[in-house]
């Protein structure tokens, strides 16, 4: 069993390395699509001889952008009651980031004995509000049909994962561990510096039953909205607002572009030429 | 059964049994007595016969049915080649990313439903939902494109079967949406479900030779053949030229001339043709003000050069960037500085934001909208102009295309408060606006019932949005403006208007920006709005 959970644990953070690693991949060698962009108030179209202009500063826009996931501010502006359990979860997350952050660097800079009991705290408060607003969320998606009309039985399934994730976490600290930081930060040195490998195959029910959900949570992360989101965000800070100016890399894609074949077959198209040969060929049409 | 209960799966059962029976019962009221609700005309019985309609017994596409079987299933494989190629990054440069996007990033809260002005104006109509025909299409995608997918979409849920009657739905489904892309401004994760529709619309075009023919036909097809969407020629566009040089002369006290293929001017004004053969006075309006301000222009009597339409942005990526090279072909010709793209919405979106991704070397010739430099001819004092001669209600449509999808907001709102002294806003207005209804085709697209849908669900909000704002002047004695412009959107605000009769019953008239700009102007002779409708 112990052995299962090891090979599944470090199995799984490999795939989601190379499974986020092939998918990264493929959106940042993805050609330069067409601009197709939104505007949410004044643009540069607004002056004349715009092309002139400097796009927005890449600060100003990563703000925007930090704030956007941090705060999910666009769920607060467009859908208030989901926003709410949405939130909680996320802030809750956060605070679970800061936790394990907090628990690996002090695992091994500082005296076992050294580490702080409060830092417990941030644990709590953040699977506290990660279950409630997690729990929320599953109670909101299957009571109310607006959130629910196309929400697929298997995304269920995701919720009830996490739960367990949070559930399992919080009980291992609290009963295995007794909820002694001290103890709980000497069993994290123990596992990041591999010094127990009896311990490894043969992990306490506690630890190991959280360990093993959270496998099954990095085998889905790859497929998650977070990594679509990172795309959404890389390509808008990358190249949205961007013009194409003569000798510049986007001058250099859009090049590439037109090389490429057309393959489509209705009849206004003759397939098997390249892009620019086909947009200037209209005499037969 | 048929209305709000309408499931996914439900989009391949039966053969002819509509999705929906619209019903005018069902659709918001208006604020008035102008709600007539006249129910949509039922197609013929010769329609019925021939035509699919089995999505809503409306048909905007006019699809044929297939004579028998081997037929049906060759073009249920031509649909699943297509859905392939669009899901390729080779075949679909050109969108293959925002559409795999929000194809795989919808979370299912259905933030985008209340923006949908077709949606809530049809009174919550499953199938008009913004999310439907994505979730429609991502359905088939895991069922028949993905590795393993027939037993992977049992957990899912509700199975969609690839058949006929499916493709035939979703063709008609994907012109149930204007492409106004509201849905995506309100979509928390940046999830562009106009853009699936659009793409849709594509497959369609690019695969298997299915358009409206409006847009393709006697759109795309024949701006390339002779040079324009509504069939003019040069040797027309010469004639029309000297009969505006005229009028011009008539109004302004003296001759006016519009410069034609002048080579080496400092701007190319491409107007959408509409604004010649229905909108004279929108292109005569521009010539006096640019003989005002002494500016070097031109206008083209080039094949294409004398519309900047581009119906290619609303369902063909070849049609589109065929059209935008064009232009710029023209423009490079004429050694002119500067495309300068008129009243017209899908043309600032195609030549200033699409075609930045299209046009390379001597082709990417600067382009800007006319509004920025209109808003510097009036807010600067440029020209002469008494805003008393505007002295009555005016309101201001914001055309998706140029508000929403290309970022000009503020300058027309700026020349409307200096010389509008009545000037109100819409709610929601500029970003926020709600589409006139005849956005992405819309506006052009008149056969059998289609027109019947449009005015009543695709227009019913801007028709509600018009009369609200004008609530407060409703004496039938007092003339109100709504300033559109765009060349679609004040084709479908007349006819809005004229279905609901609103010009009878609350003296309201429509026209673009510079009508409006030139009527404020001191130097001319008599008003230069003339209240007649076109």
């Amino acid at each position: 069993m112990g052995g299962t959970v090891l090979v599944l644990f470090y199995g799984s953070i490999l795939f989601c390395i190379v499974a986020s690693a092939v998918r990264i991949a493929k959106y940042l060698t993805a050609p330069l699509h067409l601009r197709w962009e939104l505007y949410r108030g004044s643009s540069v179209y607004e002056l004349r001889d715009w092309w002139q202009k400097s796009p927005r500063r890449l600060g100003e826009r990563l703000a925007g952008v930090i704030l956007d996931v941090l705060l999910l501010r666009e769920f607060y502006r467009r859908n208030r009651s989901f926003w709410y359990f949405l939130f909680l979860f996320h802030l809750g997350l956060y605070l679970l980031f800061v936790w394990h952050l907090w628990l690996f660097i002090t695992a091994v800079t500082i005296p076992f004995e050294a580490a702080w009991d409060g830092g417990l705290v941030f644990g709590h408060i953040g699977t506290a509000l990660s279950f409630i607003g997690g729990s929320g969320i599953v109670i909101k998606r299957a009571v109310d049909r607006e959130l629910n009309v196309y929400y697929g039985r298997i995304h269920y399934v995701k919720w009830v994962l996490i739960l367990l994730i949070l559930a399992g976490g919080f009980l291992a600290v609290v009963f295995h561990f007794d909820s002694d930081v001290p103890q709980l930060v000497r069993y994290v040195n123990t596992q990041v510096t591999f010094q127990n490998l009896e311990l490894k195959l043969h992990p306490a029910l506690g630890p190991a039953s959280h360990v093993f959900f959270v496998s099954f949570w990095l085998l889905y992360l790859p497929f998650s909205h977070v990594l679509r989101l990172f795309f959404r965000y890389y390509q808008y800070l990358r190249w949205d607002g961007v013009p194409n100016t003569s000798g510049s890399t986007i001058e250099e894609k859009v090049t590439e572009n037109l090389d490429r074949p057309v393959s489509w077959s209705a009849p206004h198209i003759k397939p098997g030429k390249a892009w620019r040969e086909v947009i200037r060929d209209t005499e037969d049409l | 059964m048929k209305t709000k209960k309408t499931k996914v799966s439900d989009i391949s059962r039966g053969r002819d049994e509509p999705l929906l029976e619209i019903s005018s019962q069902d659709w918001i009221p208006l604020p008035c007595t102008t709600d007539q609700s006249v129910p949509i005309r039922p197609l013929t019985d010769e329609q019925r016969k021939q035509l699919e309609h089995s999505l809503d017994d409306v048909s905007a596409l006019g699809i044929p049915k297939p004579k028998n079987k081997a037929e049906e299933e060759k073009l249920v494989q031509g649909f699943l080649n297509g859905l392939r190629r669009l899901l390729s990054q080779d075949d679909n440069w050109t969108f293959w990313e925002p559409l795999v996007y929000s194809l795989e990033s919808c979370v299912r809260c259905q933030t985008c439903s209340d923006s949908c002005p077709i949606y809530i104006s049809s009174g919550k109509q499953e199938i008009y939902r913004p999310t439907y025909r994505g979730e429609v299409l991502q359905r088939i995608i895991n069922k028949y494109i993905k590795k393993g997918g027939r037993i992977s979409s049992k957990l899912y849920g509700e199975e969609i079967d690839l058949n006929w009657p499916t493709v035939a739905r979703l063709a008609e489904l994907a012109y149930r949406c204007t492409l106004c892309r509201r849905c995506a401004q309100a979509c928390p994760m940046g999830v562009d479900n106009a853009l699936i529709s659009r793409e849709i619309r594509k497959l369609f075009s690019q695969e298997l030779g299915i358009a409206p023919q409006e847009l393709h036909g006697s759109g795309t097809i024949l701006q390339l053949r002779k040079g324009s969407t509504t069939g003019m020629t040069p040797v027309a566009l010469r004639d029309n030229i000297e009969f505006l040089e005229e009028d011009i002369a008539e109004i302004a006290g003296r001759r006016i001339e519009i410069p034609l293929d002048k080579e080496g001017a400092d701007f190319l004004l491409l107007h959408n043709a509409g604004e010649f053969l229905s909108w004279p006075e929108n292109t005569e309006a521009f010539a006096i003000i640019f003989d005002a301000l002494g500016i070097s222009w031109t206008l083209s009597s080039d094949l294409g050069g004398y519309d900047v339409g581009n119906y290619g942005v609303w369902y063909d990526d070849v049609q589109l960037a065929r059209i935008a090279v064009r232009h710029a072909e023209i423009a490079k010709h004429l050694k002119v500085g500067k495309i300068l793209i008129g009243e017209c919405g899908h043309a600032h979106k195609a030549l200033l934001v699409l075609a930045d991704r299209l046009l390379t070397g001597e082709l990417n010739i600067p382009r800007e909208s006319a509004i920025p430099l209109l808003e510097d001819a009036v807010c600067n004092g440029r020209i002469k102009l008494d805003p008393s001669r505007n002295d009555f209600p005016v309101t201001l449509h914001d055309p998706c295309n140029m508000v929403r999808l290309t970022g000009i907001v503020e300058p027309q709102r700026r020349i409307l408060r200096k010389i509008c002294p009545q000037f109100r806003e819409m709610e929601p207005h500029g970003v926020d606006n709600y589409c006139c209804g005849g956005g992405s085709g819309f506006a052009i697209m008149s056969s059998r019932n289609f027109p019947d849908w449009k005015m009543n669900i695709a227009g019913r909000m801007k028709f509600k949005q018009i009369l609200e704002t004008f609530q407060d002047v409703g004496d039938p004695d007092t003339r109100k403006y709504v300033c559109a412009p765009c060349s679609n959107c004040k084709g479908q605000i007349r006819d809005l208007l004229s279905y609901y009769g609103a010009r009878e019953k609350y003296n309201v008239f429509y026209g673009g920006l510079t009508e409006l700009i030139a009527n404020a102007m001191v130097d001319l002779e008599r008003p230069f709005i003339e209240w007649e409708w076109h």
